[in-house]
């Protein structure tokens, strides 16, 4: 029986990258590690969280004293001097353990405030774990329940739904004006860095066509090769205005390439379909005198800083919200725990007293002879309730959800040794 | 009209939705919003018992007064926004559905007339397909100004960068824009057929085209309005302050239309 729940782990806070790369296990290594943390003595269950800003080992053990053990190991395992280990390691248990995998999995403990991915990487942890037949029922539960909550956290807050870069609040916008990305086409002006970036999450969320324009045609093609796109000169720009619904302007010219005369033709051709004009060059290419013009909008770098800026104090808003579910999911998760653990004891007590019960109820029916139908029920009921006084109190202390889990584990033994249960 | 239990608990059911639905504009919190989806749902349930019993007391759909064609106008436009939500996930609507929805059954539940009885006179299958063409078309209109409204309030946050209380609420531009004209379309063509079906009728009872009550002005100033704003969808030119002047007018217009009502 696994009486402590344990969590050894570095993160990007307590360890600087160079230690976490040591630890670091790879999807082809966690099959091994998982079988060498589970051979050490006294472990039940064990699980590996190995990303690139965490190595956590997360174990259900029949003391803590596996600490020790966990902590030499992963000392050998990274070469790092158990001493100089110790100072990044942080070292969890048992409500502690839920608590901060709730949060981790929910994105509540990662660099960027809320990332989805960290919520995908703790599934992938769990499924290895359990395809190495390395997880217990308690950390079986454990982490289906993590899955639970993160997902609860990401659905009631929508905490991940905003994005925080430049590049992601362009795509973040385009979809506030497009929704759906697929099928529509994107020109690129210039070849800066952000405007490539921005056109890659563009061109992953499904665009049909990108369309590059580049003083040079040589790097233009380069480009339009990356996006399987299409590369046009500068004096090609006009037409593509019409048939183009995003533009990312990012070129070295020191004056606006795109004027508001050139968009108010475009969207006389396209019929007063939006235009959707992202400026990331200074100085800028497309005039400001263009975002009074009615369907066209336009967003410089600043804008976009801007939106990101305000995403990241939402993602932190939330990220307030996010806490007390999870502090109630723990909550709750602990004494489901704690009740379930309780009950096969409860069960065998409640029989073991029934068993005593029925005995000496039977032997006193058969000293006092005939009784009427009503006077047995009387004596039963007397009995019964007798016995559900004196289980009442031993009952009530075993499903004690306040207590630690070795005081709930030593209560146990006890009244089994005074109950005589096997 | 008596209003009865189910009518009350409809009423609570749909006041506790909107007042939640309202909540989770300050609290963002999408729990509240879904409490408030499942009380209008309730609501809604309850709504429809109401109006079926009516049918069988009655022996004919309540579309007779104003109490009854509120009642139906507001059943309906919640019938089409669940239909909306389901297939679009829209939240925001809920901040201009809801309360309309309230407010109309709201005006059922205060405005007391008897349960009308139709006069056998007026028991024509073109009289009943004008009365129901009206209404659902009505229904659908209001469910467009709602979607126009949501447009409007997108477009001027995008244009001015600055997110309203409502951004995190509203879909894309496009999917209100979308929303917004079709069920314009719907909602005017039916609205149309209804109009069309009254003016038959009225020549075939009473051998005028038009009878020039309050009722019917506004009806006809609702259709030119909402004619209106059905061609600036079609131009691109709903984005225009002129657009949001015409849907206020067309849902006053509607509104006086609805009023004028009386037993027929």
């Amino acid at each position: 029986m696994s009486n402590a729940l344990l969590l050894v782990g570095l993160n990007h806070r307590s360890a600087p990258v160079d230690v976490r790369e040591r630890l670091n296990v790879s999807e082809e290594q966690q099959e091994g590690t998982l079988a060498e943390v589970k051979s050490l003595p006294g472990i039940d269950g064990a699980a590996m969280l190995s990303t690139c800003n965490r190595v956590e080992t997360i174990v259900s053990a029949t003391s803590e004293d596996v600490i020790e053990s966990i902590v030499n190991w992963m000392s050998a395992r990274g070469g790092v001097g158990r001493a100089d280990l110790e100072k990044h390691l942080y070292i969890l248990r048992y409500e502690d353990v839920m608590k901060h995998l709730f949060r981790v999995a929910s994105g509540l403990d990662s660099m960027v405030m809320g990332e989805p991915q960290i919520g995908g990487q703790v599934r992938a942890a769990f499924l290895s774990a359990q395809r190495c037949q390395a997880l217990d029922g308690m950390l079986e539960r454990l982490f289906e329940e993590t899955m639970r909550v993160a997902k609860k956290v990401r659905t009631e807050t929508g905490i991940g739904e905003h994005a925080v870069s430049v590049p992601y609040a362009a795509v973040e916008l385009a979809r506030k004006i497009f929704g759906e990305l697929r099928g529509l086409q994107a020109l690129l002006l210039g070849a800066g860095e952000m405007s490539e970036l921005t056109a890659e999450h563009l061109n992953t969320a499904g665009l049909k066509q990108i369309f590059v324009a580049n003083r040079s045609h040589e790097r233009a093609q380069q480009l339009a090769e990356r996006f399987h796109g299409q590369a046009v000169t500068f004096e090609e720009i006009e037409p593509h205005l019409a048939t183009c619904d995003i533009v990312i302007a990012s070129t070295a010219a020191p004056h606006f390439v795109i004027e508001p005369a050139h968009v108010d033709r475009a969207l006389h051709a396209r019929k007063m379909r939006t235009l959707f004009l992202i400026d990331l060059s200074v100085p800028r290419n497309i005039n400001p005198a263009i975002a009074s013009i009615e369907g066209a909008y336009l967003y410089n770098i600043d804008d976009l800083q801007q939106v990101a800026d305000a995403n990241r104090e939402l993602r932190s808003q939330k990220a307030e919200q996010a806490e007390m579910i999870v502090a109630r999911e723990v909550d709750n998760f602990r004494r489901r725990l704690v009740t379930q653990d309780a009950v096969p004891t409860i069960v065998e007590l409640q029989q073991a007293l029934e068993s005593i019960r029925s005995g000496e109820l039977e032997k006193c029916l058969r000293r006092l002879g005939p009784i009427t139908a009503d006077q047995r029920e009387a004596i039963e009921m007397l009995t019964t309730q007798m016995v559900n006084k004196i289980l009442h109190y031993p009952i009530l202390r075993l499903k004690d959800s306040n207590a630690e889990p070795h005081e709930r584990e030593s209560l146990r033994q006890t009244i089994r040794k005074i109950f005589g249960l096997r | 009209m008596t209003p009865n239990l189910t009518l009350y608990i409809a009423l609570g059911f749909y006041a506790a939705g909107t007042v939640m639905a309202l909540v989770s504009l300050f609290t963002r919190e999408m729990r509240t919003q879904h409490l408030g989806l499942g009380l209008m749902i309730a609501g809604w349930l309850s709504h429809t018992f109401w109006i079926g019993t009516i049918c069988v007391r009655t022996g004919h759909p309540p579309l007779t007064n104003l109490p009854e064609a509120a009642s139906f106008i507001a059943w309906t436009v919640f019938l089409a926004e669940m239909v909306l939500f389901f297939r679009y996930r829209v939240h925001a609507a809920s901040f201009f559905v809801y309360p309309l929805v309230l407010m109309l059954l709201t005006v059922t539940a205060v405005v007391r007339e008897p349960f009308a009885q139709m006069d056998p006179a007026l028991r024509s299958g073109l009289f009943t397909t004008h009365v129901f063409l009206s209404t659902v078309g009505v229904a659908a209109l209001l469910v467009g100004l709602a979607f126009t409204a949501l447009a409007f309030v997108q477009d001027r946050a995008l244009k001015s960068k600055q997110r309203g209380p409502l951004w995190e609420w509203i879909p894309s531009l496009d999917v209100c824009r979308t929303i917004g004209y079709h069920t314009l379309a719907v909602g005017f063509s039916i609205y149309t057929l209804g109009i069309l079906a009254g003016i038959l009728w009225s020549y075939r009872t009473t051998a005028e085209l038009i009878d020039l009550r309050v009722k019917q002005i506004g009806g006809v100033v609702a259709w030119v309005l909402f004619a209106m704003l059905l061609q600036s969808f079609i131009s691109g030119a709903y984005r225009a302050r002129r657009t949001v002047v015409i849907s206020a007018c067309a849902f006053v217009a509607i509104l006086i239309a609805m009023l004028g009502i009386h037993h027929v």
